[in-house]
């Protein structure tokens, strides 16, 4: 049963100086020399959107580390120009996460695609973040990102990262680029995937062993026919020399993943600007999938933008979080921002009466309040519907949901999601965008951003 | 809130109390005092006692000897730790929180010509932890506190690294005993320097600040933010005492410390 709190009383009793404090000491206890793991048990490596949200809080507290983590990751960029969505340490020992390097074999079976040949990655990518990452963390200090020459460095990088996904991803033709696989949006185990995950074959239970359940609660993760079928989507594509051109059994234009490549390339525009080159091309990008993300994926009846499964060419019929994210794109038609607005408030995300914003539909009968993204509150796309709600002006009801994130962190111990009906942490704790994005929100609301 | 402390030798003026007028303008907190040896510090009191009466705050001493309580030679160490006895008392008569020393300075490098110490590491500690015993309980008399602080491999062979002073000084079991750290030294030594702060936060006692290259901080490469960070995240209340060498012109240098440092603690 939902309980409905006065934000007066929700809230109250929050000593911002020492959330601060537990915040820098899990970004700093998380730092492995040049990026930041996600979680010193579960997630040992880098991974790719989370280095990007790690950054955004880290330039609070080091300009320079936050510059670094951002260059760490771009070092393992294909020369196709894919960001992949894993950079393994070779210090971490193969079997401390699975899938690992053995299953990807990323220097030999994505040779063909520039894998990098110094540095073992996963082959699949993760939402675009980085520009938006970039611009924001070379705002925080741009003399220190002047003396390192930070954004020359990573400008060609970003711009071809945004060129991989506009060419080789745009699997539907309409502008948009495509996901191969669930764990591409971000939203793993997502309802929103249910329909075409059920297509999938699984891979044979006994052809690999999941190590995710070594750290966290079996009923807060995936359960094992999805990991199944995600473990069957990953292998096809590796099997195909992670060629995006080939069949795939997984095709979806993921609204909230087209939603941050808007905004990182608005955020790109800038960069380029700033270094002296021309920002048109990632201007019209942008302004191409801004118009494309409307005509695509945007579905009247539930007033939400909705993933469009391209094997059949259809709109999914679920309301997911991805579906919100757009709030925070420059530029979206005011209608359609107003009805984002109305729907986030409504019955099935429930702002301003649940704890941020769950990730699935509450109405819906998938609705899971405690598993991964089957419903459960996450810290990073509340970060990202904050900023759409500050974007549209909506400032209270903005400034409402940013004091609920920071007291759902401090009160779960910066969880890496919590149970919307009741706050409770779930998951694994000292999670550092959790404690990246506390940071990002606890600096001066009005500076910029 | 920052505590910034400078050096007295680092501060233009004939008295504290010029110095003090100088390091106030600049937006310093206190004068971290330099303790030479055979009682010259001692000898300084009827000075120090004035500057305190006439309101200059000087929360600690820094030793400035050539021999120290980790000596080779027994009479050095002997007489080592009774000048560091003495110092403890003077910082105490002044209000003071204490003294901070290395274990040796100059005496030995495993990494320079002969590599082989003279005394074996086993040797090394007992004489170690009989030295920190004998000033701890001393200081926790006096009602403060004495600083150990690891130096550079270059400086020092016994204590480089704060894991180092943690060992030891976990071992003496006393309060009175801390680390004093300082930022140029964990530039060369720690893996992680912010790592290193979190990890040592409950020993850390006293910190002196100079940068990558034994400069004012802001001189160098050091990423400050993330060492102030991980300093204030820790919950450290004490003192930044800018010890360094100055670049550039020197009253400039010393006034631009106390800027950078609140800037870069953010």
């Amino acid at each position: 049963m939902t309980t409905v709190l006065e934000p007066a009383t929700r809230h109250s009793g929050l000593d911002h100086r020492e959330l601060r404090a537990a915040a820098v000491r899990v970004l700093l206890a998380n730092w492995s020399g040049k990026g930041t793991v996600p979680s010193r048990s579960l997630y040992p490596h880098q991974w790719s959107w989370d280095s990007a949200f790690i950054a955004i809080g880290l330039r609070h507290l080091s300009p320079r580390r936050a510059q670094q983590e951002l260059e760490w990751l771009l070092s393992a960029q294909w020369a196709d120009g894919r960001v992949p969505h894993i950079a393994f340490n070779p210090e971490v020992p193969a079997d401390a996460y699975f899938p690992s390097p053995d299953f990807w074999r990323s220097s030999r079976a994505g040779r063909h695609r520039g894998a990098p040949a110094h540095t073992e990655t996963s082959g699949i990518v993760q939402p675009p973040v980085h520009a938006l990452a970039a611009w924001l963390v070379h705002r925080a200090d741009p003399r220190e990102s002047a003396r390192r020459g930070f954004l020359p460095r990573v400008a060609a990088r970003l711009e071809s990262w945004h060129r991989y996904l506009a060419t080789h991803r745009d699997l539907g033709g309409g502008g948009l680029a495509a996901v191969l696989h669930p764990w591409e949006p971000g939203l793993d185990n997502s309802p929103c995937w249910d329909t075409p995950l059920g297509r999938v074959t699984p891979a044979p239970e006994d052809s690999y062993h999941r190590v995710d359940l070594d750290h966290s609660v079996a009923a807060d993760r995936p359960t094992d026919l999805d990991y199944a079928r995600y473990v069957r989507l990953a292998r096809d594509y590796r099997d195909s020399g992670y060629d995006d051109g080939a069949p795939h059994a997984f095709q979806v234009e993921d609204p909230g993943f087209n939603a941050l490549l808007i905004m990182s390339e608005h955020a790109l525009a800038e960069i380029l600007r700033t270094v002296g080159e021309n920002p048109s091309p990632a201007l019209a990008r942008a302004e191409r999938l801004t118009a494309a993300l409307g005509e695509r994926l945007w579905d009247p009846e539930r007033r939400i933008f909705a993933p469009r499964e391209l094997r059949d060419d259809r709109l999914l019929p679920v309301a997911g979080v991805s579906g919100l994210l757009p709030l925070a794109v420059p530029g979206l038609p005011r209608p359609l921002a107003d009805a984002l607005v109305s729907t986030a408030r409504g019955e099935r995300f429930r702002l301003g009466q649940v704890h941020m914003v769950p990730s699935y539909d509450l109405t819906d009968s998938q609705f899971d309040a405690n598993r991964y993204w089957r419903g459960p509150s996450w810290f990073n796309t509340g970060w990202l519907v904050h900023r759409g709600l500050r974007a549209c002006g909506h400032t209270a009801a903005a400034d409402e949901l940013r004091e609920g994130i920071l007291h759902d962190a401090w009160s779960s111990g910066f969880a890496e999601y919590v149970n919307p009906l009741t706050g409770d942490g779930r998951g694994i704790r000292d999670f550092s965008w959790t404690a990246a994005l506390v940071l990002d929100l606890l600096a001066d609301p009005r500076e910029e951003r | 809130m920052l505590k910034l402390a400078c050096q007295e030798q680092l501060l233009p003026g004939d008295t504290l109390q010029a110095k003090w007028d100088f390091a106030q303008a600049a937006g310093y907190d206190g004068i971290e005092l330099r303790g030479k040896g055979d009682q010259h510090f001692r000898d300084r009191l009827p000075e120090l006692r004035a500057a305190r009466a006439d309101g200059v705050v000087m929360p600690t001493v820094c030793v400035d000897m050539l021999h120290f309580f980790g000596a080779f030679d027994p009479a050095q160490r002997r007489g080592a730790v009774e000048q560091m006895k003495s110092q403890l008392s003077v910082i105490a008569e002044l209000g003071g929180l204490g003294a901070q020393t290395p274990a040796s300075y100059g005496m030995f490098s495993r990494r320079l010509p002969p590599f082989e110490p003279p005394r074996s590491e086993a040797e090394d500690r007992e004489v170690l932890l009989a030295g920190l015993a004998e000033l701890g309980e001393h200081a926790r008399a006096e009602g403060v506190t004495l600083f150990l602080e690891p130096l550079n491999r270059y400086e020092d062979h016994m204590v480089n690294r704060l894991e180092q002073a943690v060992d030891l000084i976990g071992e003496t079991g006393l309060d009175s005993v801390r680390i004093g750290i300082d930022s140029y030294h964990m530039n060369i030594e720690e893996t992680d320097p912010a790592a290193s702060i979190l990890a040592a936060a409950p020993w850390i006692g006293h910190a002196q600040v100079s940068d990558s290259n034994r400069f004012q901080p802001g001189a160098g490469h050091l990423d400050w933010p993330a060492w102030l960070g991980a300093l204030e995240s820790s919950g450290y209340t004490g003192w930044l005492a800018a010890e360094c060498r100055l670049t550039g012109d020197p009253e400039d240098a010393v006034r631009a410390v106390p800027a950078f440092l609140r800037r870069a603690a953010g």
